[in-house]
């Protein structure tokens, strides 16, 4: 698959206003090429032609040459009306991981539509009959292989600059007084009830998948794959779909799940600076635990919004949803103050 | 939610932890209608028994800051009164003049100074 070279260099505007203009582009292209190309073929194709097949070579699953036309464009323009959409709104652009998956997506998911259009074509070419279309499987196999490297290169160029780490003034870190005498501690606890939902359709699915394989009902092997999927997505939406936020005299403590257990706790001395900020799911990547290799920079992502970040005395920054935060940031400032200060 | 006690503060434990949801209110970090962190999140912060939270918390709703609803936990129905708030700023001033040895008649002698 040929691909133009996305651009390099983004400053904001400029890179969008190129980004949505190789995407249209880029767009109508393969939208004219997933219509032209049957319609110039249509002579040598049966009707219907032979659109889905189970495993073997042999065709199960057929379709009108019009629905096949209709679903292949549909399928692209689904993809593309989606990519523009996010490109417009803005946000997806301006952080390096958004970015790297939108050009991935542009055109490794081109290279999916066009590359399963091509192959039904060409199992289909000259075939009497649609049970005659035969399509070896390894032909699927290289067609996702190669729309997945077209589109690890298109995000590979199109990744533009490194996330710049946001400047902040020491003057703009808030910070609260602490009298003598006075305890003084912060809480936020944030869940997520679409994570929570995930969680429990994972885990439900374990356990009717475990009931099934013991009542004989489920092959083991099947029983062991999807237990493999379902625990741990389970697990992990169990310690990351909710998190309790602590700031006491000893620093700052996360706590992982419903019952703030396991936790992290991060003393008062080994933190630089502590400051609120607003984050949202596109910037970081998406949702959960989300960090960029080598920007040592982690997000714990739960919802859009308040977030609690701390500068660690090492570097390193560490981001958590958490509500209120900007007075949990004024403590936990406080507490630093103090235990420098001693 | 922020939450300070004094230590010296001779009033029962729960009144003064009523005394601090009651400044978190007030003090705009919750408003109406948000959920607050639950009972156990804040009593394990405090290093205190959960159910002394819990009593804090009744009062609370008894006096109609809080609404407690089945599945959903504790959340902010209105802001504290006028009265409620002076009346927790005014102990917080007492307890500072203490610590510089000033009792409450000269605390109200320096308040009709200045006003």
């Amino acid at each position: 698959m040929t691909s133009p070279t996305p651009v390099q260099s983004p400053p904001s505007s400029v890179s969008r206003g190129r980004a949505v203009a190789v995407a249209a582009v880029w767009g109508v292209l393969v939208t004219a090429t997933l219509a032209a190309v049957p319609l110039a073929l249509r002579d040598r194709l049966p009707d219907p032609m032979a659109t889905h097949w189970s495993g073997g070579s042999v065709p199960d699953g057929n379709m009108s040459f019009t629905g096949n036309l209709v679903v292949a464009v549909a399928l692209w323009a689904v993809i593309w009306a989606t990519l523009l959409g996010l490109a417009l709104h803005g946000a997806v652009l301006r952080g390096r991981l958004p970015r790297v998956h939108w050009w991935g997506f542009l055109f490794g998911g081109a290279g999916f539509a066009l590359g399963m259009e091509g192959v039904t074509l060409n199992a289909n070419l000259d075939a009497a009959t649609w049970r005659e279309a035969l399509l070896p499987g390894w032909h699927v196999a290289a067609v996702i292989a190669v729309s997945a490297a077209a589109g690890a290169l298109a995000g590979y160029l199109g990744r533009g600059e490194p996330d710049r780490a946001p400047v902040r003034p020491p003057a703009d870190k808030p910070i609260m007084r602490l009298r003598p005498g006075q305890r003084a501690v912060w809480v936020s606890r944030v869940s997520n009830p679409w994570l929570i939902a995930l969680t429990s359709a994972s885990l439900l699915t374990a356990v009717i998948v475990t009931a099934l394989a013991a009542l004989g009902v489920l092959e083991a092997t099947a029983a062991w794959i999807a237990l493999a999927v379902s625990v741990p997505i389970g697990l992990l939406g169990i310690a990351t779909s909710t998190v309790q936020t602590r700031v006491d005299a000893e620093g700052l403590r996360v706590g992982f799940g419903p019952w703030g257990r396991p936790a992290r706790r991060t003393p008062a001395g080994a933190i630089e600076s502590a400051w609120a900020e607003l984050r949202s799911p596109t910037e970081v990547g998406g949702w959960g635990v989300r960090t960029m290799p080598g920007s040592g920079r982690i997000t714990l992502m739960l919802r859009g919004g308040d977030h609690l970040v701390i500068r660690r005395a090492g570097g390193g920054e560490f981001a958590v949803s958490a509500d209120d935060a900007e007075r949990g940031a004024a403590l936990l400032n406080a507490y630093i103050a103090e235990t420098s200060g001693s | 939610m922020l939450l300070t006690l004094d230590l010296n503060d001779p009033r029962p434990l729960h009144e003064q932890v009523a005394g601090a949801i009651r400044r978190a209110i007030a003090d705009g970090s919750y408003a109406p209608g948000d959920r607050l962190p639950p009972a156990r999140d804040l009593a394990g912060a405090l290093g205190i028994n959960a159910n002394t939270v819990l009593r804090a918390l009744r009062e609370l709703r008894d006096e109609g800051l809080l609404e407690f609803r089945r599945g959903r936990g504790v959340s902010v129905l209105s802001r504290p009164d006028a009265h409620a708030v002076l009346v927790e700023a005014a102990r917080e001033l007492l307890a500072e003049a203490d610590r510089y040895g000033y009792g409450p008649e000269e605390v109200i002698h320096i308040i009709r100074e200045i006003s």
